[in-house]
């Protein structure tokens, strides 16, 4: 099956990337590491390695031109003749709901930089966003001749100190936080109930398979996947304009490892067991820890699960992974086993509604007769 | 390799020891036959990163089935599995 590259966010300030160079042509095998092109920003030159073995199928870029953070550059494939995977094509820019949400701030600073008035401002999702600002004054600009204005920086703080580079776990949770702010229309929402049921039903687990550690947690990630896979609009996100329904569950999982919070991603989950849901979660769980995660261990998340309960918070609202459009937050009883189980969720994706109605599946614990089949949704 | 029953035994009850003084509790107690889980004096993050500790010290290799109460409920399990599976010299 083909798998992209994509244009990578190096700085949180640049939506934009210029392709200064192609180091590889179509029809070229590639190993994992080799550089595959550069990428100029505002502030570096960056190499691209490719990320894994293979063939390059397709460039959809050329040099020169100023690709979006995210783009698929390239097409890579196990074999030299693998399909490349259409295009989504949407030539109507959204122009409906313009004024139910509004720019997103970064947005509006640079409107109010390029001295641009919002209306004229072409933008692909519910909100126009700075990519969308900044790709209507690249195309404006192009051939013209005329100088194009710096993307917007941040203000600097008036009291002196040192900028510092982040760690690439930094960088990653920025880049996170950044999708959540200019692409979801992220809102979060929450029901209460009694765990009481659930960590009955986690024990009888546990003795039943003589589990070293409480599997409650997973088997509640586990039952987001079978609810998922029952309903899979919350398996899914907005590409374009348009819903991309997701074709398989990839479980996004936080893992607190030694010093850095994980999403550890359980791929194709809806195809697992709840014994080999936990044990699969189990072993990815070891990695993290022992700082020994592959690529695949984090990366692909289709809807995600949070937990929060280890440090007694009773309630977390939690950022939503780049491309899901539900994350489920699960926090500690705060008395005699109430909890409550939240949600962030892209409302783009999602109403209300079908969040409340996860939510009280989720809570309930299912009928899982016999032991380890999959409950019926 | 060979491995001191006795030497291990200990090495373990101190990581336990550790483990449990970050989350404020006392596992002096703990005996050596005692579940470790069923004792209630780690959480399933502290029990799994004991098992983490123990795989990566030991360099055994643990695949996920084997992380079970038969195997790792104890001490006593912990250090005879670990006996059990070192090569013979």
């Amino acid at each position: 099956m083909a798998f992209p590259l994509r244009i990578p966010r190096i700085n949180n300030n640049d939506d934009f990337v210029k392709l200064l160079k192609l180091h590889a042509a179509e029809g070229d095998r590639v190993k994992t590491g080799d550089c595959v092109a550069q990428i100029e920003t505002d502030k570096a030159v960056v190499d691209l390695e490719a990320e894994k073995e293979g063939f390059l199928l397709k460039v959809l870029c050329e040099e020169n031109e100023r690709v979006p953070v995210g783009e698929v550059m390239m097409w890579f494939g196990d074999r030299a003749d693998e399909p490349v995977p259409e295009p989504i094509k949407n030539d109507e820019p959204v122009t409906a709901n313009r004024t139910a949400l509004g720019p997103t701030a970064k947005a509006r600073a640079l409107i109010k930089r390029y001295g641009l008035e919002s209306d004229v401002v072409p933008y692909q999702s519910e909100r126009l966003t700075a990519a969308d600002v900044e790709a209507y004054v690249a195309g404006r600009d192009t051939g013209s001749g005329e100088h194009q204005p710096a993307p917007a920086r941040d203000e600097r703080p008036s009291v002196p100190g040192i900028l510092q580079e982040l760690s690439p776990d930094e960088h990653g949770m920025l880049g996170t936080v950044a999708w959540h702010r200019d692409r979801a229309a992220a809102t979060y929402l929450e029901v209460e109930y009694d765990q009481g049921p659930w960590e009955q039903h986690a024990e009888e687990f546990m003795q039943r398979h003589q589990l070293m550690m409480s599997p409650l947690i997973p088997l509640l990630a586990y039952r987001l996947v079978e609810i998922a896979a029952g309903a899979p609009k919350i398996n899914a996100t907005i590409v374009d304009g348009r819903r991309y329904q997701y074709d398989r569950i990839n479980l996004g999982f936080t893992v607190q490892g030694v010093e850095t919070l994980y999403l550890t991603v359980i791929q194709n989950a809806e195809k697992l067991d709840p014994l080999e849901f936990v044990q699969s979660l189990g072993e990815i769980q070891r990695r993290a820890i022992a700082r020994k995660l592959k690529p695949e261990d984090v990366r692909g998340a289709t809807i995600a699960f949070s937990s929060m309960a280890r440090w007694n918070v009773s309630r977390h609202i939690p950022i939503l992974p780049p491309h899901t459009s539900l994350i489920v937050a699960h926090a500690a009883p705060r008395n005699k086993g109430a909890a409550v189980m939240g949600a962030s969720y892209d409302h783009r994706v999602l109403s209300g509604f079908d969040v409340i109605e996860v939510l009280e599946k989720l809570t309930r614990v299912p009928q899982t007769q016999p032991e380890d089949e999959k409950s019926a949704i | 390799m060979t491995f001191d029953r006795d030497e291990i035994k200990q090495n373990i009850r101190e990581k336990i020891g550790e483990l449990a003084r970050r989350l404020d509790v006392d596992a002096a107690q703990l005996e050596d036959d005692d579940i470790i889980p069923a004792a209630g004096l780690l959480d399933s993050a502290a029990i799994l990163e004991l098992v983490v500790w123990y795989d990566e010290s030991y360099g055994i290799g643990l695949t996920q089935e084997e992380i079970n109460i038969d195997n790792l409920g104890s001490i006593d399990a912990m250090a005879d599995f670990l006996i059990a599976r070192s090569p013979i010299d």
